[in-house]
């Protein structure tokens, strides 16, 4: 019994030798070439671990945005015309996603174990994304606050009026380009076309919006119009997203 | 004419280690681990080494109740990294 311990112990210290011995010729063999052909494939590895997670991040942003846009549209049909106005505080729905957001992008970081360059300087496309919409945002409101306190002193209702709602027109096709620039170069940077294909819609429905702006009944068309680019530039992105995930050798 | 190859990068795992660095802002142990196929032991000695020689900087932090141990390259780790190309081209072209 003893005799066999022996031999086991005198066994196991063979391989670790062999082991050992194996290890730095292993060190001592490596040429330049060897060393050139690792660098490349070792590259190549944290180049390919891209975009991992995003998928759930896209789809409650995208869902959220084009059920608010649905909503504000029927509310604005049959709301009458004078209070039609009023569906546009469903949009302050959108503050209870933050935290919801918040947690995503928790989660993806922690079963995330590697961020490449592009992954840190899209990110930071994204945050100016989201202060550019907040400065659009917070400036129209802030604009309505001043224009709805001042009392016209002359009979020019009409055009008081006129000014006080027009620049809220404008928020739409604004945020539209924002998204489609966001959504355009996240896609070419991760080499993701239907991002790209996202971004592409988001600057027509832009466009498209901005050469309708004088058409009567424009409200509920412009947030028929912003449910159809969040469901191109960000729903049907998610989903594909999730489905590249899966497919991908697991990121393990 | 032949330069002579940092001795601290010569070396298949520590190469290995920062040529994944090198394409990424920052890496976890876990990740570098399963890239190089290193035992965690071997991969946390050469780590420290490239670390005492000012190439990459480890971080140590909790996520949840994991341990986290994150790398990232440092500027003297690139020129260094770059240094190493440029004599490995010394010796791959004729002449």
């Amino acid at each position: 019994m003893e005799k066999n311990n022996k031999n086991l112990v005198y066994i196991i210290n063979l391989f670790i030798f062999a082991k050992y011995l194996n290890q730095t010729t292993m060190e001592n063999q490596f040429t330049e070439k060897q060393s050139l052909e690792l660098i490349g494939q070792m590259i190549s590895v944290a180049r390919n671990n891209l975009q991992k997670g995003m998928g759930p991040i896209f789809l409650l942003w995208g869902y959220l945005v084009a059920g608010i846009s649905l909503a504000t549209v029927v509310l604005i049909t049959l709301l009458p015309a004078e209070t039609a106005h009023n569906a546009y505080y469903l949009w302050f729905l959108m503050i209870f996603s933050f935290p919801l957001h918040v947690w995503l992008v928790r989660k993806r970081e922690t079963e995330r174990r590697v961020t490449t360059y592009i992954e840190k300087v899209m990110n930071w496309v994204w945050i100016g994304f989201i202060i550019a919409i907040l400065v659009v945002v917070l400036g129209l409101i802030v604009d309505m606050i001043i224009v709805v306190n001042v009392t016209p002193d002359h009979p020019l209702d009409r055009a008081h009026e006129f000014i006080r709602w027009f620049p809220w027109l404008l928020l739409t096709p604004i945020l539209l380009c924002l998204y489609g620039f966001a959504l355009f170069v996240s896609g070419k940077a991760y080499e993701f076309k239907p991002l790209v294909t996202g971004g592409i819609v988001c600057f027509a429905a832009s466009f498209f919006l901005l050469l309708t702006l004088h058409k009567t009944g424009v409200m509920g068309f412009q947030q028929l119009v912003l449910c159809i680019s969040a469901v191109a530039g960000f729903v049907i992105p998610g989903h594909l997203l999730n489905r590249k995930d899966r497919r991908d050798v697991p990121r393990t | 004419m032949f330069l002579e190859l940092d001795p601290l990068l010569h070396s298949q795992l520590r190469l290995a280690v920062m040529s994944l660095l090198i394409g990424a802002a920052e890496a976890d142990f876990v990740f570098l681990r399963e890239k190089t196929g290193a035992t965690a032991g071997n991969l946390s000695v050469q780590i420290e080494k490239l670390r005492e020689a000012g190439y990459i900087e480890v971080v140590k932090s909790f996520k949840g109740k994991m341990p986290r141990t994150t790398c990232r390259i440092t500027p003297a780790g690139i020129s260094a990294f770059e240094k190493y190309v440029a004599a490995l081209k010394g010796y791959i072209s004729p002449g």
